[in-house]
C-alpha cells in the first residue's frame, strides 16, 4: 500500500525532471503517439508531451497552443489529486461530487470529441488547436 | 481508491433504512475510473480512454437512475478500458525507448 505511493511519487518526479530537462519538440527520444505517426492525424492526446514540458517551465500559452484539452483538464485533475491527499494524510474520505454527477462524463466525453475533430481541420481557427 | 465496496451494496432497487433516496448517498457508487479514463485519453492514445469515458457515463447515469447492477457491470467495464489503454500505452513507450536506446547507440558509435 505505501510501497505503490512512494514508487508513484519517484516515478513522477523522475518524469518531472526529464520532461523539465528535454524539450520533446528537441530531443526526440519521447514515443510518438501511434496514431498520428501512423495517420498523420492528431489524436486528443497529442502533444501532451510538449505541453508538459511547457506547464513545468511555467509557459502556459504554449501548453495551451500544444494540448488545450491537457491545460483544462489540469484544475479537475489536481482537485481530484488534493481530495486523495488529504484523504490519506487525514484518514477522512472527501468525495467530489461533481465526479459522481452523470452529466459530467458526458460533458467530457462531448468535449474529447469535439476537441479531436476540430484540432485536425486544417485551417483557422481551428488549426491553432493542433498539437 | 480502495474505499468502495461493491458488495456492500443494497439489493436492487432497496434504499438502506433510515437515508433518503436524495442528498446523502445510500449506496456507495461503484467506481466510475473517470479520472483514469481522462488521464488514459491524454497520455495513453486513443480509443481506450474514450471507451473508458463512455463507460463512466454509464456508471454515473444507471447509478442514479437506481440500476445498481447495471452501474456495476459498467464500472467493470470502464475499468477493463482503462486498463488496457494503460497498459498499451505504458507498452507503446516502453517498446520506444528500448528501440531509440538500440538506434541511439548504434548511431553514437557511427559517428565517432
Amino acid at each position: 500500500m505505501k510501497l505503490k505511493y512512494i514508487l508513484g511519487l519517484i516515478i513522477a518526479v523522475v518524469l518531472s525532471v526529464v520532461y523539465y530537462k528535454f524539450n520533446p519538440e528537441v530531443y526526440h527520444f519521447f514515443p510518438e503517439c501511434p496514431f498520428h505517426k501512423f495517420l498523420h492525424l492528431d489524436c486528443p492526446g497529442c502533444g501532451s508531451q510538449r505541453a508538459i514540458n511547457a506547464l513545468l517551465h511555467l509557459n502556459i500559452e504554449k501548453a495551451i497552443d500544444y494540448n488545450l484539452l491537457l491545460v483544462l483538464s489540469i484544475p479537475l485533475l489536481l482537485a481530484q489529486l488534493s481530495a486523495k491527499v488529504y484523504a490519506y494524510f487525514t484518514q477522512q474520505a472527501i468525495v467530489l461530487n461533481f465526479w459522481h454527477k452523470p452529466i459530467t462524463p458526458k460533458i467530457i466525453f462531448a468535449l474529447v470529441m469535439l476537441f479531436w475533430v476540430a484540432r485536425n481541420i486544417p485551417f483557422k481557427p481551428f488549426n491553432y488547436l493542433a498539437a | 481508491m480502495e474505499d468502495q465496496k461493491p458488495q456492500d451494496q443494497a439489493p436492487f432497487g432497496q434504499q438502506p433504512f433510515g437515508q433518503s433516496p436524495f442528498g446523502g448517498a445510500p449506496t456507495p457508487q461503484p467506481k466510475n475510473w473517470l479520472v483514469e479514463s481522462i488521464l488514459v485519453t491524454l497520455f495513453c492514445c486513443l480509443p481506450f480512454g474514450i471507451a473508458g469515458i463512455v463507460n463512466a457515463a454509464n456508471v454515473n447515469s444507471k447509478y442514479a437512475m437506481g440500476d445498481y447492477a447495471g452501474a456495476q457491470a459498467a464500472s467493470a467495464a470502464a475499468g477493463k478500458w482503462t486498463k488496457i489503454g494503460f497498459f498499451c500505452g505504458i507498452g507503446v513507450g516502453i517498446l520506444y525507448i528500448l528501440f531509440f536506446v538500440v538506434l541511439g547507440m548504434g548511431g553514437a558509435l557511427m559517428n565517432r
